[in-house]
């Protein structure tokens, strides 16, 4: 394609509007591949499949005895992982829509889980301020390792081919690298609700509820730019890449969504955006591959597919 | 020495002399102790004769399960030759009227220690009530008021006395062996006036029967009667006297015949003269009768108090009682309450009213009103201050309780009085010597103290202030119990101080200064406080091995306001006001010194170095497994970078300047694509990752084939016909590569690899392992990989990037073909989906459908950022449309 000038708009026409779900909705997650589907799990302890350019519900997962907080899809889009507050992660089938695994171990509840590049290994979060990481090949349930390292909850992961990046309520950032055999923790400051790396791993992408999000660097740490404007205090909200890493998205507490440049950090119009949930929107994903998709999820219970005016 | 001759006599036997045999020894020293119970084998044989079960009291007891083992009967026998039998089952329903099936008693289960426990319980009982020895039972009681009839007191008295004890009590027999007879009182003697009084006669009527020698003697005191409280078994209310019947009114009781004979009886009619005086016909409200009985043994006051030695009995106490009594007490006969009602007989009506509990108002409190001890206390201690000019407070002012509770010594009291005070006693020796002496003694010890004091200073007073001993703290104790327990984390300026003094113990030589004395702190309490120190780093080290991961210190610092026992001082809050102070002064700097690496820089927002930390970190050897990546080599502790550059260098050095992967073997890419992520972190690391885990990466590579295997023959089989000929298209590109993947993964993986490599991290890279589900991307793949050999043959960056960005370009526009494609056929989707659904096994294809063509266009394009970001961290890059992240740095 053909690259144009300056970041491409936001994708801000509501396309549809999922809303089979009764009180919040945590998080929406595409699928892997095409992302043509979305997961998206919330307060009624069910797990939703969705066909976002429809707008229909495909399937229910029901198996959580409480709140749905994250979900991880595998990459080949047959399984996925899912935790919260039952301080377990279950790793479901897709198809047959029954869970496979149920790994126990967390002592409080499990705010993020994370499947690795070829869903082998599984890393969930959780409110005990501990990451496990589990071994999905091997019949044992028990973790296959125990990062302690958090002093707080640990609200967010990323887990790349040779990283796991974890980000704190204690203002920490913690990236471990099994290739170097280092734990890199860069200090914010602030409660970490998001760390998202960029594609190529050089930048990282930080939401803590000071209502900032920051873009470091991630072989330094230096801070690159902060983008702030938004209001983000008290929840967990998700910042993450526009189409091409061109733009940062972040949905806030007020129910905008906010975009901003990535390299001079503006707001891109408008400004302030309109209020597009009713409550704090607490996940915004992009799409992957179409650069005019988007979903976030909110608290008011719905989950909304942004797309471009066609 | 014998025993060394025999050793060897022994050993030319061919005796093991260091042998235990050889060496036993006969002797015994002392007493053996008994073997210890617990050492016994419990299990070990026993034969049968000799085993014997005991209780937990040690009693021999029946084996078995039911304590009629094996050997009951006969020996153990429970009463029987046969030993125990188990009662026979009787039908009650033949047999009802027997009493075979009678209710089970107790004793039925008891054996034979319950049942000799019972009988003597039953005897002690039986022993009690013999004891008793004025019979306070009904029975003894009964049987005495058969013959009380017509005996006065002292007949019974005297019989009493004739007739032997039945058994004494215990009690009885000590008193009769203090000389107490029956018959008389229990208590010191009397003299012959006392017991007049007490026998209701006056002593100073004279009267001719009295033996002026009776009046020099003491006498034993009357004995009191108990008195008998009437156990209740009927069903009157309280206060009800049932009075006499007939019979009884007619002779027994005394006090009865005094009065008028027989009860009043309620007015009414039909009531004969011989009609008996029945229960319902009594006036139940009548108590001029009941008076006489009725007992105040202690209300009689006398002029003669302690004459009186106060005693009644059934008949004489009452008459006793009566005299004394009367005259004062209004008859309760006249006495009505206020409503007309008597009161309840044994009571009399209070003359004073009840004095009624004063309530006062709570007072009012002003509004601006503060609790403020403290002006209680200064008036305390004016209060004291006047205590030692006048001793005696006046008594308006507040005292202390003890104060009060002492009240005024006599010093005192004699002081305001103006008394001369007494010579008080002679304190000390030196006051019975004479002056003389004293002034000798005096000398003699000026004279042995002087030498030392004249020839040191003047005044060797104790009140010079001694150094402190500051106790040590060793440097390694210090450092430990710096990272340990905190004790005093509640009060912070302790706190900073213990942490000064670890710190100033840990590195002795460091020039860091210990706590000094704070301004106000006397020298003892400073080297108390030091010295709680020393015993707190001592104790608070951190726990060592195993446990210590268990344990971790509170993060926060118990900032919340203090809380003061006791009662709220306002005197001290000034104190406490400087001590914040002193909080106040050192906190900042412990502060800045803490924090400052850190939180300073992120509130500044200087990150970066100051904000990041970096330590080893040992990744579990499955994890690394997983991930495929080779396990880090911690043992060089640091820098683990220089020394794998190092041994990757003869390797690396040859590809690396070259910037030729594609020049290097088949396996090279593919490993570089595989461990990915980190190519662009450290260069060095990624040669050594190559050459090392080459074994693990084959190892692990096993699965994708797996994928790669079920991937074609699954979707295979599910892809609709519409796409048939692409399929074909596809098998023909990818069997290949499938059937050598087990001897090789390494052929399809350069193609497909390198995308992920470049990290894509997240969203795309494993479905790219699927080569697949690349159904028409297969013929721009094939052109992609031809294009990527002219290019690695090229060799030329610049190349690239053109090649790439064609590529790109050609990539969107076959996506947005595709695209519209996907979204006619989603169009359908659905539908087919619900029926595959039904069908079970449709959701795989649903969700693994075609999502390689995107992928792959998209992919060309991120490898191509990725490698030209990657090029661009180390050389500069080329000119590019749009900044990326990559641009800041």
């Amino acid at each position: 394609m053909a690259p144009s000038r300056g970041p491409q708009a936001l994708a801000r026409t509501l396309h549809k509007t999922l809303s089979n779900h009764r009180g919040p909705v945590h998080v929406v997650r595409y699928a892997k591949g095409t992302a043509k589907y979305v997961l998206s799990g919330g307060q009624d302890r069910s797990i939703r499949l969705w066909n976002p350019d429809l707008g229909t519900e495909i399937k229910k997962f029901e198996a959580h005895g409480y709140e749905v907080l994250s979900i991880s899809v595998s990459h080949d889009n047959t399984k996925f992982a899912s935790s919260g507050g039952d301080r377990s992660v279950f790793v479901w089938d897709v198809t047959a829509g029954v869970t496979t695994r149920r790994l126990a171990g967390h002592m409080g509840k499990v705010n993020v889980v994370e499947l690795n590049a070829d869903a082998t290994v599984l890393a969930s979060g959780s409110y005990d301020s501990t990451v496990r990481l589990w071994d999905l090949r091997a019949p044992a349930r028990a973790p296959i390792q125990i990062l302690e390292e958090a002093r707080d909850a640990v609200q967010t992961l990323h887990v790349d081919a040779t990283t796991i990046i974890a980000g704190s309520v204690d203002g920490h950032v913690r990236t471990y690298d099994l290739r170097k055999g280092e734990l890199r923790s860069d200090f914010i400051g602030q409660p970490v609700t998001s760390a998202i790396p960029s594609s190529d791993g050089t930048t990282l992408l930080v939401s803590t509820l000071d209502s900032h999000v920051r873009l470091f660097d991630t072989t330094s740490g230096k801070l690159l730019n902060a983008f702030t404007g938004h209001n983000h205090t008290s929840y967990r909200c998700r910042a993450c890449f526009g189409h091409e890493e061109a733009t940062v998205v972040c949905g806030d507490e007020d129910g905008a969504v906010w975009a901003w440049d990535l390299v001079d950090a503006t707001v891109l119009q408008p400004n302030p955006p309109p209020k597009v949930h009713d409550k704090v929107i607490t996940w915004t994903e992009h799409h992957p591959t179409d650069p005019g998709e988007m979903v976030t999820s909110s608290a008011d219970g719905t989950v909304k597919v942004w797309r471009h005016p066609s | 020495m014998s025993t060394a001759r025999l050793k060897r006599k022994l050993g030319d036997l061919g005796i093991d002399t260091s042998s235990r045999k050889a060496n036993e020894n006969f002797c015994l020293i002392g007493t053996p102790l008994p073997p210890l119970e617990k050492s016994k084998d419990t299990g070990e044989f026993v034969p049968l004769w000799k085993q014997e079960v005991r209780d937990e009291k040690g009693r021999r007891r029946l084996h078995g399960a039911f304590t009629g083992g094996f050997s009951a009967g006969y020996f153990n026998t429970v009463g029987s030759k046969e030993g125990w039998t188990p009662s026979t089952f009787i039908s009650s329903r033949s047999d009802r009227t027997t009493n075979k099936n009678r209710p089970s008693r107790p004793e039925d289960f008891m054996d034979e220690e319950d049942l000799t426990g019972m009988r003597d319980d039953q005897k002690l009982v039986d022993e009690h009530e013999q004891m008793d020895l004025l019979g306070s039972t009904q029975d003894e009681i009964s049987k005495r008021g058969v013959g009380a009839d017509d005996k006065d007191a002292i007949t019974i008295a005297l019989e009493q006395s004739l007739l032997p004890a039945p058994k004494d009590s215990v009690g009885a027999r000590i008193l009769k062996k203090m000389g107490w007879r029956i018959g008389q009182g229990v208590g010191p003697r009397i003299t012959w006036r006392q017991r007049e009084i007490a026998f209701g006669r006056n002593p100073d009527v004279p009267s001719d029967d009295i033996d002026e020698e009776a009046k020099k003697h003491l006498y034993a005191p009357r004995d009191t009667p108990l008195i008998i409280v009437e156990r209740k078994d009927n069903f009157h209310g309280l206060g009800y006297d049932r009075g006499l019947g007939l019979h009884a009114s007619l002779g027994v009781a005394p006090e009865a015949s005094k009065q008028s004979n027989g009860p009043r009886l309620a007015g009414g009619f039909g009531l004969g003269a011989l009609n008996d005086a029945d229960d319902d016909d009594l006036d139940v409200y009548d108590h001029s009768q009941i008076r006489g009985r009725n007992h105040h043994a202690y209300d009689a006051n006398d002029v003669h108090d302690e004459e009186h030695v106060l005693m009644s009995s059934r008949s004489q106490g009452a008459r006793d009682l009566g005299k004394a009594a009367q005259p004062q007490r209004p008859s309760t006969g006249k006495v009505v309450f206020r409503d007309g009602k008597q009161p309840l007989n044994g009571f009399i009506i209070s003359e004073k009213p009840v004095a009624e509990d004063l309530c006062f108002p709570i007072p009012d409190v002003p509004k601006d009103w503060t609790p403020n001890p403290k002006r209680v206390w200064e008036m305390e201690k004016a209060n004291s201050k006047d205590k030692e000019n006048a001793s005696i407070p006046p008594p308006s002012q507040t005292q202390s309780h003890a104060q009060w509770k002492k009240g005024i010594s006599a010093n005192q009291r004699g002081a305001a009085l103006g008394e001369t005070p007494l010579p008080s006693a002679p304190r000390s020796i030196f006051e019975y010597i004479s002056k003389k002496d004293q002034e000798r003694i005096k000398n003699i010890a000026a004279s042995r103290f002087a030498p030392p004091s004249t020839s040191d200073d003047p005044s060797p007073g104790p009140s010079l202030p001694t150094p402190p001993t500051i106790t040590h703290t060793e440097p390694h104790v210090a450092q430990a119990a710096l990272h340990g327990f905190q004790p005093f984390t509640t009060d912070p300026t302790k706190q900073a101080r213990y942490t000064a003094y670890l710190h100033a113990h840990a590195n002795p030589g460091s020039g860091t200064i210990p706590p000094a004395q704070k301004p106000g702190q006397s020298a003892e309490e400073f080297a108390k406080e030091i010295n709680d120190y020393a015993k707190s780093a001592a104790l608070f080290r951190p726990v060592s091995g195993a446990m210590a991961g268990r344990f971790t210190s509170a993060a926060a610092l118990d900032l919340a306001p203090k809380i003061i026992e006791g009662l709220h001082t306002p005197a001290a809050q000034p104190e406490e006001g400087a001590d914040s102070m002193d909080v106040a002064e050192e906190k900042p700097k412990e502060e800045v010194k803490e924090e400052a690496p850190k939180v300073h820089a992120a509130r500044l927002g200087m990150y970066g170095v100051m904000t990041r930390e970096v330590c080893t970190w040992q990744p579990a050897r499955l994890l690394c497994k997983r991930f495929g990546v080779k396990e880090p080599d911690l043992d060089v502790p640091v820098d683990t970078s220089v020394p794998s550059a190092q041994t990757a260098a003869p390797e690396f050095t040859g590809a690396a300047p070259a910037d030729e992967f594609a020049g290097a073997s088949a396996g090279v890419p593919q490993v570089e694509g595989r461990g990915s992520g980190s190519s662009k972190r450290d260069v060095a690391n990624i040669g050594m990752g190559e050459d090392d885990g080459q074994g693990d990466d084959v190892l692990t590579y096993e699965r994708p084939g797996m994928d790669i295997f079920k991937a074609i023959f699954a979707s295979d089989d599910e892809e609709s016909d519409e796409e048939k000929d692409r399929i074909d298209d596809v098998d023909e590109v990818d069997e290949p590569p499938a059937v050598s993947a087990p001897a090789g993964p390494s052929k399809p993986a350069p193609d497909v690899k390198p995308p992920p490599s470049n990290g894509i991290v997240e969203d795309v890279d494993l479905a790219t392992f699927k080569p697949t589900f690349i159904p028409r991307g297969s013929k721009p793949k094939d052109t992609e990989k031809k294009e990527k050999k002219s290019k690695k043959q090229k060799s030329s960056k610049g190349g690239i990037l053109v090649s790439f960005d064609v590529d790109e370009d050609g990539g969107d526009s076959s996506l947005t073909a595709a695209r519209q494609k996907h979204r006619d056929r989603d169009s359908e989707r659905p539908r087919k989906k619900k029926r595959k659904d039904r069908e079970g096994d449709g959701g795989e294809d649903m969700w693994v459908e075609k999502p390689l063509p995107d992928i792959v266009k998209a992919l060309p394009v991120n490898l191509s950022l990725d490698e030209d970001s990657q090029v661009s961290g180390q050389e500069t890059g080329p000119p590019r449309a749009r900044k990326r992240a990559i641009d800041f740095m």
